[in-house]
């Protein structure tokens, strides 16, 4: 993958690249999607890392969780049916005992369903190649555009250089 | 304190690969000590369980007092990493790391014991739901499935709430640190990028766990209480045991936790990370736990005093006056007396005055849990039955096993993942602008709202 | 008709001769602790007769008390086995299953008759007493719960003969070792579902009572005991 970015120590020049870089997109030949921010923390509050933050992550944990809690209704319920054994004047399905494992399996349900989602919609695990430099790791914000024309680099890098950033490299 | 995301890698990365003596020096304690819980435990399963000082009556002592032990000290990651985490509070971020994992080992150390236990080990796993040609499964009326369920799902949430947050430190590690150990953090990293969209994606991950984790750790100790309040024997047939064992739990975590963060600091370098502030406010959490202790101690036991129960007043005495009063005495001094003076007084409450009450709390919950099992074994309705308990080698070799195994754990993990994560550190560092876009600016002057740019100040 | 299995302990005839724990012994295949397990608290006698003191000199008296497991309608040790290993059979007993045992020693916690008992190792008998063995008894190896079960061999063996023959049990037909063993007569054993049977006349008694009957375990083993102002035995 080749690609043609930049390096900003703080995330208004960031953003200022981005912003610049959206405008001009279309008519330098750019989708939205080649544009590429990486950094070494998150940067909430900040336009070009707040686009990304729907997610319906909530949503998909709670139906998780109702599937974790029939998966544990199952157990409690018809595993104790199918060789029934009574233990102490109980019932066989107590509400109270089944109550508490019912429980534990929608959290379990819910957590595992999170994760599932997590490496889901994050591309985890990602085994392309990535976009990256290791001044991120000191601080700097990557601000790049992956599979540049070759027409449109002289702006591009001008238009990052604006922004303010110190150079401009190639991947 | 500033240090810029330059200077933290710096800090952070250096222990991976600068070893000193002292640390080979530990792991060689702390291996033997677990080497020679293997061997304590091959020559239970070889003789029989009678090698242990168990008998009748007392069927449980030293094996479910670690059991309860640890599963209360895996409480610190919880309260630290998620608690804070919800209330945003700053000063959790260099904390959260260790106290995950301490979370993890304590837990992992917690799920072995019921298996070391068994008078027939080799056959845990007929407590495992899974269908089998014998028709049976197991009893989900026991406490024990609860336990196991809820230790499962503690010790999954758990793990993944350590390796989540992990994953960025992994990615800066793969990039930073070079040789065979950039091929270990590739694989931690599952190819993190560091895009925004990753970012959001793993803090609404942490999110909904720190929400999930909390409730289900609160169920998990007041479930592994019910394996003795679900049973009708003086002295444990009690209500409070749910609530009583979660805070003795807490209490007992945070005292693990600090104890932990201060060798860290000392061994690791950690001194401008882990500041006297850190100890400060979790010496001051600490405090209000030794009083929630001492106020369930004091409601169980007056409950029993004053409905003068015989079964109960008999388990009571015994423990109070009788023949474990030096430990009942011990614990009080260990949970309250010694603690409170240093935790309340400011100026005690230092990283050394914090240790040395970390230090006996954890000697006393310890003892806390002995003499919630034994007393109660020794007296139960009949006097014929009332027996006496003394542990043998197995028992406290098996004992020092845990806490060995516990420092090893911790020593390899120290070694191979940055004991603080980096990443939210950063963010902590740098003047978040939580607030820049949506703030509204009230100008009492003009008694106008009007938008502006407000800038939040939520480091530390 | 199902079986309700019940016994009946008469406190005003018993000795404490203990030739119920003997017979029980024998009978059960359990193991001798001997004397350094013994001390150590590991004998496991599945009856056990308690002596108690009633009163002062020159009034004192000695009261007997055979304690087994008293086959709980709501047995506290059920209810808490991970495996299944302690249950409640159609006939009202509880059942110690030995293969299902693990050895959480739950149920020997839960109980509060404390009649439960493990094998710390495996058992061993001297030669020859190992000829003495009763065949239709398991041997227990180490790590197993055990405890009174009724001789449920001697119940099934009678149920079975009786089931060949095509007949009903008859009251009084066969015993457990220790009702058969007692001499002076003190123990009754047989079916509450039998009206007539001389345990339910018996457990109809005034002197019936039942052991720790507060705690709501329901027990099966009825206890006879003249009331202490009026008895000077």
């Amino acid at each position: 993958m080749k690609a043609l970015y930049a390096l900003y120590s703080d995330p208004d020049a960031a953003q200022r690249a981005v912003n610049s870089l959206k405008l001009s997109g279309g008519a330098l030949g750019i989708a939205e999607r080649q544009i590429v921010v990486v950094s070494s923390e998150p940067f909430d509050g900040y336009d070009f890392s707040d686009e990304h933050a729907q997610t319906r992550i909530f949503l998909l944990a709670s139906i998780g969780g109702i599937f974790g809690a029939i998966l544990g209704l199952l157990f409690v319920r018809f595993t104790q049916l199918v060789y029934p054994l009574p233990t102490g004047g109980m019932p066989l399905t107590p509400r109270w005992t089944n109550g508490i494992i019912l429980y534990e399996t929608t959290m379990l349900g819910a957590i595992l369903t999170t994760v599932v989602t997590l490496l889901i919609t994050a591309g985890l695990p990602h085994l392309g190649r990535r976009l990256s430099d290791p001044e991120i790791w000191h601080g700097k914000i990557l601000v790049g555009v992956t599979d540049p024309p070759e027409t449109a680099r002289p702006e591009l890098e001008k238009q990052l250089r604006l922004a303010g950033a110190a150079e401009v490299k190639t991947a | 304190m500033a240090k810029t995301a330059e200077q933290i890698r710096a800090d952070l990365l250096r222990p991976l690969v600068r070893t000193s003596p002292a640390y080979w020096f530990a792991v060689a304690v702390a291996g033997s000590m677990v080497l020679a819980g293997v061997f304590a435990f091959s020559w239970q399963v070889y003789h029989g369980i009678g090698v242990w000082g168990l008998n009748w009556p007392v069927f449980w002592a030293f094996d479910i007092t670690n059991f309860v032990f640890w599963i209360g000290i895996s409480h610190a990651g919880t309260l630290i990493s998620a608690i804070l985490r919800l209330a945003n509070a700053g000063w959790r971020r260099p904390v959260t790391r260790c106290a995950e994992a301490i979370t993890v080992f304590a837990l992992s150390i917690g799920a072995i014991i019921p298996i070391c236990h068994l008078g027939r080990p080799w056959l845990f796993f007929w407590l495992v739901p899974y269908p089998t040609e014998r028709h049976i499964w197991p009893n989900f009326r026991s406490p024990l499935l609860w336990d196991f369920v809820a230790i499962l799902t503690y010790l999954s949430g758990s793990s993944l709430f350590l390796l989540l947050p992990m994953i960025p430190d992994a990615g800066a590690a793969r990039d930073l640190v070079k040789g065979w150990r950039s091929k270990l953090y590739g694989l931690i990293a599952l190819g993190w990028e560091g895009t925004p969209k990753q970012w959001h994606r793993l803090e609404s991950a942490m999110h909904i766990m720190a929400i999930a984790i909390i409730p289900v750790a609160v169920s998990v100790h007041t479930i592994v209480s019910w394996d003795f309040a679900m049973t009708p024997v003086p002295g444990w047939h009690s209500t409070i045991f749910g609530p009583y064992f979660v805070v003795g739990a807490i209490f007992s975590g945070i005292a693990g936790l600090i104890l932990a963060m201060a060798l860290l600091r000392k061994f690791l370098h950690l001194e401008e990370y882990l500041e006297p502030i850190h100890f400060d406010h979790l010496g001051k959490l600490l405090l209000t736990f030794s009083l929630l202790w001492l106020y369930f101690t004091f409601a169980e036991h007056l409950t029993a005093w004053y409905g003068n129960d015989t079964a109960e007043m008999n388990v009571l005495w015994a423990t109070i006056r009788g023949p474990f009063a030096p430990l009942f005495w011990a614990m009080v001094v260990c949970n309250f007396i010694i603690p409170f003076p240093i935790l309340a007084i400011k100026r005690f409450r230092t990283i050394t005055g914090a240790c040395i009450a970390s230090a006996t709390v954890v000697i006393g919950m310890w003892l806390e849990r002995f003499l919630i099992i034994v007393p109660t074994l020794e007296n139960k309705f009949l006097p014929y039955s009332w027996g006496t308990y003394h542990p043998t080698w197995v028992e406290i070799t098996l004992t020092v096993a845990g806490f060995g195994m516990m420092a090893l754990l911790y020593l390899v993990f120290s070694k191979l993942v940055p004991m603080i994560s980096m990443w939210e550190l950063e963010a902590g560092v740098r003047k978040a602008p939580i607030y820049r876009r949506r703030a509204v600016h009230f100008d009492p002057q003009h008694a106008t709202a009007k938008a502006g740019l407000a800038e939040a100040d939520v480091s530390r | 008709m199902t079986h309700k299995w019940a016994m009946v302990l008469d406190l005003d005839r018993c000795t404490g001769c203990e030739a119920c724990v003997v017979a029980c012994h024998a009978e059960n295949n359990i193991g001798t602790a001997g004397p350094d397990q013994a001390a150590r608290g590991r004998a496991k006698h599945w009856i056990r007769v308690e002596r108690y003191w009633e009163g002062e000199f020159p009034n004192a008296k000695l009261r007997f008390q055979p304690v087994l497991c008293q086959q709980c309608d709501d047995a506290p040790c059920e209810p808490v086995c991970p495996t299944y290993a302690s249950y409640h059979t159609p006939e009202g007993l509880n059942a110690q299953v030995y293969n299902r045992c693990i050895g959480t020693r739950f149920c020997a916690n839960a109980c509060p008759y404390t009649v439960r008992f493990l094998n710390f190792y495996n058992p061993e008998w001297d030669k020859p007493l190992h000829l003495q063995l009763n065949p239709d008894v398991s041997v227990r190896s180490v790590g197993i719960m055990e405890k009174c079960t009724f001789c449920v061999q001697r119940i099934r063996a009678a149920e079975i003969q009786a089931e060949g023959e095509k007949r009903d049990l008859k009251d009084g037909e066969f015993n457990p070792a220790c009702v058969q063993t007692c001499a002076p007569k003190a123990m009754v054993f047989g079916d509450l579902n039998d009206p007539n049977s001389e345990v339910s006349r018996l457990a109809r008694s005034g002197r019936s009572t039942k052991l720790l009957a507060e705690l709501g375990t329901r027990p099966n083993v009825n206890y006879l005991l003249q009331d202490s102002g009026k008895n000077n035995g």
